[in-house]
């Protein structure tokens, strides 16, 4: 800066004669010792001001360029060490987005999977009672992208195509293009590994969101049960739609009644039934009829849920809750046990089955009829439906009407699905004498397979109604807790008829020995175009073991099932249904706990069995069945007293033949309906096969 | 080098003895970051651009040395000869960048380019150091005794080179242009209350802008909700906002902050790797996420020392000329620097502007270095005399 400091005119400025010389870069305190001397020009004044005025605004001008620089390096402190911008997990380098440890929970505690620690998930798992892992949610991620953030959507959509062969890449393209969406979705439920390719790929603008993905380890089982869940993972049927508040808002595990290896045996037998006899579709329902916990629930055809692409709407349905059928004579247990519990009908009442009865055009018959007077224990061994219609029609429609209603029949079960059916009856104006009559025998009323487990259990568990239920009792918790819907008594002699119709009756085929299985048959025609139709039936075999301590129920129903050589040309329930359930009851006995007894095998038969013709008790026989409710039997058929006193199973009881002059046993009241029926037999065009 | 003996009178001797060397040290600094900020960008935008990675550095390092000899061979002028070298730049350069309305192709929202073979050329960039030359002269030419109207015509230019750079648009550097412009009239002793005057009228122009200007409107949009999103916490620039600002600003505080203050060390970082312009306007971040925080600092300190060691030095200066053609130079070098970096640290809205020399850009480059050697040719010691 002192280069200058010179008072010589310098020679570019070189002054003419006359004129005054140019000072130049004088600086500020240099000596100018001829000032005295030189005469200043205004202009150079004027300039000499202005450079004085503009070092003075350099000055400024530099401050303000050190104020600037100054706040960009205080915002670069911030910005890398006061307060830095945290990363993203996505955008760490080469590392796909995985649970840190902070994130796992420990969520299983049952001992087949205790060691290990599941992924923390959004969604609750569902396992089975014992822990088995029916349905958990995986993280996954999904692929997003920015649009307007983009470079080079053809280049993006290419380079994504090259680790995700299935996306289109013309439609990837078109998604990227568009300028007026901020995110779209480009993939859903990537693999870690492809979210890793796509992530070293570094296309800006191209994001990835956290979510889940359903898995259901055991594919098919209890598919519909399970019911699955959307591309949001929100459920869409079954439980996981009916849980969907609880699996998304609590963690722990959802733990169902149902054990899936009862469930394997059930699908199992139930699929071979289903193949041998070519039938269209199959149910299946283990149920603890002590606490209404559903063990197992299958409907075939079925679906694996983690690849419903395929899955018809026939697959997807749960034939055990989502559709109604008419119970056939598995409701004659039901007809058996208002009529006793009512105290209007006694088990040594009989009723007679002679002729069919006619309703109108149509006349109720029996298949294999016996054509005489039946005793209450004939009625549900032979399955008489002129029997069981006898007995509804003595107890009275509204006993009936409130039996059914007591029982749950004419409201949902209340099981924890969504896609549970509400069932078909007629409405209590129309449930009349005929309604009361065909109901008697399971026609004319539709429930769902459910709906016969339900009652059956609680009239043969004692007589308390348990509601069925897809979640596991904890074992920690008072047991729940039923409606008592019937005497005691009553159901002890329920029990003995149902173990009747295996050991005598059309249910021999189900028979396990040393379970005491008792049960009744039930094939019902199905309803198609105008009528029913004697060629499609629904043949179910509704039966609990071990009857002398009633625990499970087990229900086997195939749907339009076809005779083969092996049944005689018959398809009914007896034939088809009642072996698989003798086989599932085999299989799942020592599964549940349940090992056959041997040893006492003839003390509990006997406990259990029942004349088919019991004996009226002396002092009972004045017992009149009120005429006012039901034109049935006024006294009961002379029987012969019991070979054994009634402690040995009667096989073949020896019945004498009823003397004419006892049938009928009551003057006939004004019934139409007897009269006609008594008058003109006829050909069954409604009838219950009945076995 | 050689030892040169003060004793030497040829060309290049004198140039070296009288031309400011600790400002020629700080620019061959800054060519020396540019290189290597290049070779930390260059992988990511390689493979983005698609062009082999050598390709790219070749490309750079004859950019680079091409503005190095560019520095040097500016400023062996003389100040008369830099003062003929910018009217003719800025004529030229007012006719290209005219041309880039017509002819230029359409990037990023804006013509602001005119193709060449091997390189894009930005004409408006060649205009700033040019007009800032040309309005000193104008301005001094008018403060000497005469009718010259020096004032008259600086503001029919700069009218002109306003409108054309709104139809391109280029907002960012007619506002650079208008700063400096501002900064020489404070200079020239224009009174404060018309320099408050100016300044209340440009920023009107600025909310003006804002509301007609779809691009600029974007921009400062950009910044207002990241802004918002910040306040709020929420930290992720996909749901907080759509626009790419704000995408490219998220990832370059990111980039700073996963630098911290040594860096994660040359070729480590990788938030770079999602930074589109990266190699651009976004360089500061990739030095940010490497370096640190300190050499961050070092490189500002160098941007300031060339500032103020140029602003300051002028106060021994008597040419007026020099003095506001020195620092409208000095000025529009500062401020392009500030604004890039201050608008990487998310301090102002985006503005399309390169760090200079530091960025990569061929005509960028060339237009800074072509400043620069005016600023040095101007500074000289001795050369007043050429001047007249």
């Amino acid at each position: 800066m002192t280069e200058r400091r010179s008072n010589e005119p310098l020679p570019g400025n070189a002054p003419g004669p006359g004129t005054l010389a140019r000072r130049f870069g004088a600086p500020r305190d240099a000596v100018v010792p001829r000032m005295e001397d030189v005469r200043v020009t205004a202009p150079d004044l004027a300039r000499r001001v202005t450079m004085e005025r503009t070092r003075g605004r350099i000055v400024i001008a530099a401050s303000i360029f050190t104020a600037l620089f100054a706040a960009v390096s205080v915002k670069l402190a911030l910005a890398t060490i006061f307060i830095p911008m945290p990363l993203r997990p996505s955008d760490q380098p080469h590392v796909a987005v995985a649970p840190k440890a902070s994130d796992v929970a420990t969520t299983i505690a049952p001992a087949s999977v205790k060691a290990f620690e599941m992924p923390r998930a959004r969604r609750a798992m569902i396992t089975d009672r014992n822990g088995e892992v029916l349905a958990i949610s995986l993280p996954t991620a999904a692929v997003t992208a920015n649009p307007r953030a983009l470079i080079d959507p053809e280049d993006a959509a290419h380079k994504l195509k090259s680790v995700l062969k299935r996306l289109d890449e013309a439609q990837v393209r078109e998604k990227l293009s568009d300028q007026t969406k901020s995110f779209v979705y480009l993939a859903r439920q990537i693999s870690p590994r492809e979210q890793m390719a796509i992530n070293d790929l570094g296309i800006p603008g191209v994001d990835f969101e956290r979510s889940e993905r359903r898995r259901y380890p055991l594919g098919r089982v209890a598919a519909q049960v399970l019911g699955g869940v959307d591309v949001d993972g929100h459920g869409i049927a079954g439980a996981e739609r009916h849980f969907e508040t609880r699996l998304s808002e609590e963690s722990p595990p959802l733990r169902l009644s149902l054990d899936v290896r009862v469930q394997a045996v059930v699908r199992e037998e139930l699929l071979a039934a289903m193949t041998e006899f070519q039938a269209i579709g199959a149910c299946g329902i283990v149920m603890d009829v002590r606490t209404g916990e559903v063990i197992a629930m299958v409907s075939l055809p079925d679906f694996d849920l983690n690849d419903t692409r395929t899955a018809t709407d026939d697959d997807r349905s749960n034939r055990a809750v989502g559709r109604v059928y008419e119970p056939g004579s598995t409701f004659k247990l039901q007809t058996a046990s208002f009529a006793l519990d009512s105290g209007i009908v006694h088990i040594w009442n009989g009723f007679d089955a002679t002729n069919p009865i006619r309703i109108g055009r149509f006349s109720i018959n029996d298949f294999e009829g016996k054509h005489r007077w039946l005793a209450v224990p004939e009625i549900i061994a032979y399955s008489s439906n002129i029997g069981a219609a006898r007995m509804a029609e003595a107890a009275g429609t509204a006993t009936q009407r409130a039996w059914m209603e007591k029982l749950g029949l004419l409201t949902r079960t209340g099981i924890e699905l969504s896609d549970s059916a509400l069932p078909l009856a007629p409405p209590a104006a129309n449930w009349k004498e005929a309604a009361t009559l065909t109901i008697g025998f399971g026609h004319g009323i539709a429930v769902t397979p459910l709906h016969v487990v339900m009652a059956t259990g609680a009239v043969s568990n004692g007589g308390v109604l348990m509601r069925p239920t897809l979640v596991a009792v904890d074992p920690g918790a008072p047991a729940p807790t039923g409606t008592r819907i019937m005497q005691q008594t009553t159901s002890d002699t329920i029990r003995k008829l149902m173990r009747l119709v295996v050991t005598d009756g059309y249910g021999k085929p189900a028979e396990v020995p040393g379970y005491f299985v008792g049960g009744k048959t039930g094939t019902a025609e199905k309803i198609s175009g105008h009528g029913y139709n004697k060629h499609s039936n629904v043949s179910a075999f509704m039966s609990v073991f071990p009857m002398n301590a009633p625990h499970y129920a087990v229900y086997m129903m195939l749907d339009e099932p076809h005779a083969n050589a092996s049944t005689h040309g018959y398809a009914t329930a007896g034939w088809v249904s009642a072996p698989a359930a003798g086989r599932v009851i085999a299989r799942i006995g020592p599964m549940l706990g349940l090992l056959p007894e041997t040893d006492n095998a003839a003390a509990i038969q006997a406990s259990l069995a029942i004349p088919m013709q019991p004996a009226r008790p002396p002092g009972a026989a004045a017992t009149p069945v009120p005429r006012a409710s039901a034109p049935v039997a006024k006294t009961a058929p002379p029987v012969a007293p019991n070979r054994a006193g009634g402690s040995t199973p009667v096989t073949t009881p020896s019945v004498p033949v009823r003397a004419p002059s006892v049938v009928p046993p009551v003057a006939t009241p004004a019934h139409d309906l007897r009269r006609e029926a008594a008058a003109r037999p006829v050909q069954a065009a409604l009838v219950d096969v009945g076995r | 080098m050689p030892a040169l003996s003060r004793a030497d009178t040829s060309l290049f001797g004198r140039w070296w003895w009288s031309v400011d060397r600790w400002t020629l040290i700080a620019i061959a600094t800054l060519i020396g970051f540019g290189y290597v900020m290049m070779l930390a960008a260059s992988p990511a935008v390689a493979e983005r651009i698609g062009a082999s990675r050598d390709m790219f550095i070749l490309k750079q390092v004859v950019f680079l040395s091409i503005a190095g000899l560019i520095v040097v061979a500016v400023s062996l002028l003389s100040p008369r000869g830099v003062r003929r070298l910018a009217l003719a730049g800025c004529a030229m350069a007012l006719i290209m960048t005219a041309a880039t309305l017509v002819i230029g192709p359409h990037i990023k929202g804006a013509t602001r380019w005119i193709a060449l073979p091997g390189l894009s050329v930005q004409p408006s960039e060649f205009l700033k150091p040019c007009f800032a030359v040309t309005t000193a002269w104008l301005m001094a030419e008018g403060k000497r005794p005469g009718n010259f109207p020096g004032m008259l015509i600086t503001f029919g230019l700069f009218g002109i080179i306003a409108v054309l750079l709104k139809f391109q648009p280029d907002m960012g550097m007619l506002a650079v242009l208008t700063a400096v412009l501002l900064i020489q009239l404070f200079l020239v002793g224009l009174p404060l209350w018309l320099i408050g005057i100016f300044t209340s009228l440009i920023g009107a122009a600025g909310v003006t802008a804002y509301f007609v200007i779809e691009h600029f409107h974007r921009r400062v949009q950009g910044f207002l909700c990241f802004r918002t999103a910040d306040v709020a916490n929420k930290l992720d620039a996909a749901t907080a906002t759509d626009a790419t600002d704000c995408y490219q600003i998220r990832r370059a505080l990111e980039a700073f902050g996963n630098g911290g203050l040594l860096g994660t060390g040359p070729g480590e970082g990788f938030v770079k790797d999602k930074l589109p312009d990266a190699h651009a306007d976004f360089v500061f971040a990739v030095m940010g996420e490497e370096f640190g925080f300190v050499l961050c600092l070092v490189l500002i300190g160098i941007f300031m020392f060339i500032v103020l060691r140029g602003l300051l030095r002028l106060l021994g200066e008597a040419d007026l000329f020099v003095v506001l053609a020195a620092t409208g130079l000095v000025s529009s070098f500062g401020l392009q620097a500030f604004v890039n970096m201050a608008s990487t640290l998310h301090l102002i809205p985006t503005k399309g502007m390169t760090l200079p020399f530091v960025s990569y850009g061929g005509s960028s480059v060339m237009a800074v270095a072509f400043g620069m050697g005016m600023l040095l040719a101007l500074t000289r010691r001795g050369h007043t005399a050429e001047l007249a």
